[in-house]
């Protein structure tokens, strides 16, 4: 659309790039946090911190479903769901699961979850009602507030631009290895491409992938019509035909003694010897269209779709099981998506994850820092800001520092909030969103410096206290949690301080900034020069 | 005799108006209309084609979907950049336009729809 392929590019890659980046940056920044979505739920429950994983994890798991079935035959017959839920890794407690009764109109009534010390088999303190790391899973794909659906296109449509922002980014850049190497202090808007640069070409693998896989784990809603037009019966055809275990089964009334569960147990580990089960779950228990169905862990395979068994629930025979050898195209679309959810990664691999993640949000938040900078710069000294101007400062300002101290107070929440209150899982959720929109009324009075620094000194503030509060309200503190080796918990209050850190050297730089205004127009002038010189 | 000032006489023509409000807003509409065929168009035509190809790949019918389904965003996101590539409006929306219903036909033909 412009004169040459490199300018079309780069004034799409400018406005494609900033149309979303503040969704973008929510969903960057949510969905590095759900890599370690397991171990911030853990920090959400206190009662589960003590509880650490009998080494012979996977020889117990016959003996907890047998015991799992026989306590929900006792507490929960009348059920329409029964779950045991297995300890992993990365979630210590074992849970015995049954679903509350359902309201009027509710397909699924929610569960009743009941959780056990799974060395001791006791019962635990039961935790308090939070949504931890789900919170900002669910918040990296379906946003919040907003119907589902509407929100995964929203996510979608970010996803796409950000894809295309990308290769539009690869293609006007010219010295792409040079550029992994150089950064210029305190240069103006030059330091900002600078750090964009840098934080996109370091993780661009990790950038596309993401993206690209993202965009693939929604792909049946975005574009259903390849298996629409090959199927005569639709999407539903596509799934019955891939996945064998996708058995439909009328519920009945009709009462009928659950089978014999030693009996599916030899089944399973005749099938799977050495199996590492997650979920047992039973359908309709104690009817006569009870069916059981078992999964178990994909390990470090770069696999998605779970090895799965559905039983017969009233004789015990085995009705489907997933497919154990994929074709080539199978093993590509799975690998897809699991590259992306991440569930495969061992703690190291994790840690990159989130590295290369926390590297995506510093590029989309330089990347929209530098737009506002470059026509400030571009600006005549009598000239006004223009309202988009000043909306794209608001909503930067709102965005990068409103989001972390969001996530701060959600965290501060569920620790001070009364554990009895009702819908404390909302409140919580409240908290973050309260916090939020008052960073952003205050970003709509102004967006200066000065504000950015406030905001810096809050968020390093809140920083803190997570780990303080954390120390004060419960039996644990980093000091412990290092002490006992509990790496998980450690891990999360040292990135608070860590963030608080940053947060610190944020603000000591703004008022470096702010104390010497003449030394700060002078570099930007010297940076207009040098902007004048690469164009020439 | 006398020459009238014809731009001064406000028009009552709702057509007149909004052509003349086309013309002081051509910049804007151009980019409107590049977005709209990058991400409408690209849609439409992403769509057809992997459920076109879906039907052509010599492999197991569940395997054609998938591998379709695994190239739709590589194809849309093609698409999107090519429509901002190419100048001129015309030929991205004749593309678009004919190669979807090029791809479109051959599904019907395909399927019997006709």
């Amino acid at each position: 659309m412009k004169e040459s392929f490199f300018r079309s590019m780069t004034w799409m890659h400018t406005w494609v790039g900033l149309l979303v980046c503040w969704l973008l940056y929510l969903v960057f920044f949510a969905g590095t946090i759900s890599f370690f979505r397991d171990e911030v739920t853990l920090w959400n429950q206190p009662a589960l911190h003590s509880l650490q994983a009998p080494q012979e994890r996977i020889a117990l798991q016959r003996e907890q479903i047998i015991a799992g079935v026989d306590y929900l035959k006792a507490t929960a017959p009348e059920s329409g769901r029964w779950g045991i839920y297995l300890p992993t890794e990365r979630e210590p407690q074992l849970n015995y699961a049954f679903e509350k009764p359902r309201p009027e109109g509710r397909r699924f009534g929610g569960w009743q979850d009941y959780y056990i010390n799974p060395k001791t088999g006791e019962s635990l303190q039961q935790p308090r009602e939070t949504k931890g790391g789900n919170f900002f899973y669910r918040l990296h794909f379906d946003l919040h507030y907003i119907d589902v659906r509407t929100a995964r296109w929203i996510v979608c449509f970010a996803s796409l631009f950000m894809l295309v922002a990308l290769i539009s980014g690869v293609v006007i850049h010219k010295r792409i290895f040079k550029d992994m190497f150089s950064f210029r202090k305190n240069k103006g808007s030059r330091s900002w491409l600078d750090g964009h640069n840098v934080s996109s070409v370091l993780a661009l693998p990790f950038h596309i992938m993401i993206t690209y896989t993202g965009l693939i784990t929604l792909i049946f809603m975005l574009f259903p019509y390849p298996a629409m037009t090959a199927y005569d019966d639709g999407i539903r055809g596509f799934f019955n035909d891939v996945t064998p275990t996708n058995v439909r089964t009328k519920s009945s009334d009709v009462p009928a003694p659950l089978t014999a569960i030693d009996n599916v147990l030899d089944q399973i580990y005749t099938n799977w010897p050495n199996a590492d089960l997650t979920r047992f779950s039973i359908k309709d228990p104690n009817k006569a269209s009870a069916t059981i169905t078992v999964r178990a862990s994909t390990g470090t395979l770069v696999r998605d779709q779970t090895p799965t068994m559905l039983f017969n629930g009233v004789d015990g025979s085995l009705i489907a099981k997933s497919v154990d050898e994929y074709s080539s195209t199978e093993v590509f679309y799975d690998s897809l998506t699991a590259l992306h959810t991440g569930r495969l990664a061992n703690p190291l691999l994790r840690w990159l994850y989130f590295l290369c993640g926390v590297a995506g949000c510093i590029m989309i938040a330089t990347g929209c820092i530098m737009w506002a900078k470059r026509i400030r710069e571009r600006m005549k000294k009598d000239q006004k800001a223009s309202f988009g101007l000043k909306l794209v400062e608001g909503l930067n300002l709102a965005t990068l520092m409103g989001l972390p101290l969001a996530t701060c107070a959600f965290f501060i929440a569920n620790r001070l909030l009364p554990v009895g209150i009702t819908q404390r899982a909302d409140k919580e959720i409240l908290a973050f969103f309260i916090t939020w929109l008052a960073v952003a009324l205050f970003s709509l009075f102004k967006r200066a410096k000065m504000q950015w620094y406030l905001l810096a000194w809050v968020n390093a503030v809140a920083c803190v206290s997570v780990p303080l509060i954390n120390a004060l309200t419960t039996k644990g503190s980093i000091v412990s949690y290092l002490l006992n080796s509990q790496w998980a918990l450690f891990s999360f209050d040292l990135v608070c301080l860590v963030c608080a850190l940053l947060f610190v050297l944020q603000a000591k730089k703004l008022r470096t900034q702010l104390n010497s205004p003449a030394a700060n127009t002078r570099s930007n002038r010297v940076n207009k020069n040098s902007l004048v010189e690469q164009k020439g | 005799m006398y020459a009238q000032p014809v731009n001064k006489v406000p028009t009552r023509n709702p057509l007149i108006k909004l052509k003349m409000a086309c013309k002081a807003n051509v910049y804007a509409l151009c980019v409107v209309s590049r977005f709209s065929a990058a991400i409408v168009g690209g849609y439409i035509f992403t769509a057809v084609f992997t459920s076109l190809l879906s039907l052509i790949l010599p492999l197991k019918k569940s395997d054609a979907v998938l591998l379709s389904i695994s190239l739709t965003i590589f194809v849309y996101s093609c698409v999107f950049i090519w429509a901002f590539a190419v100048k001129s409006l015309k030929t991205i929306w004749i593309t678009i336009l004919l190669t979807s219903s090029a791809c479109g036909l051959s599904i019907a033909l395909l399927k019997d729809w006709l």
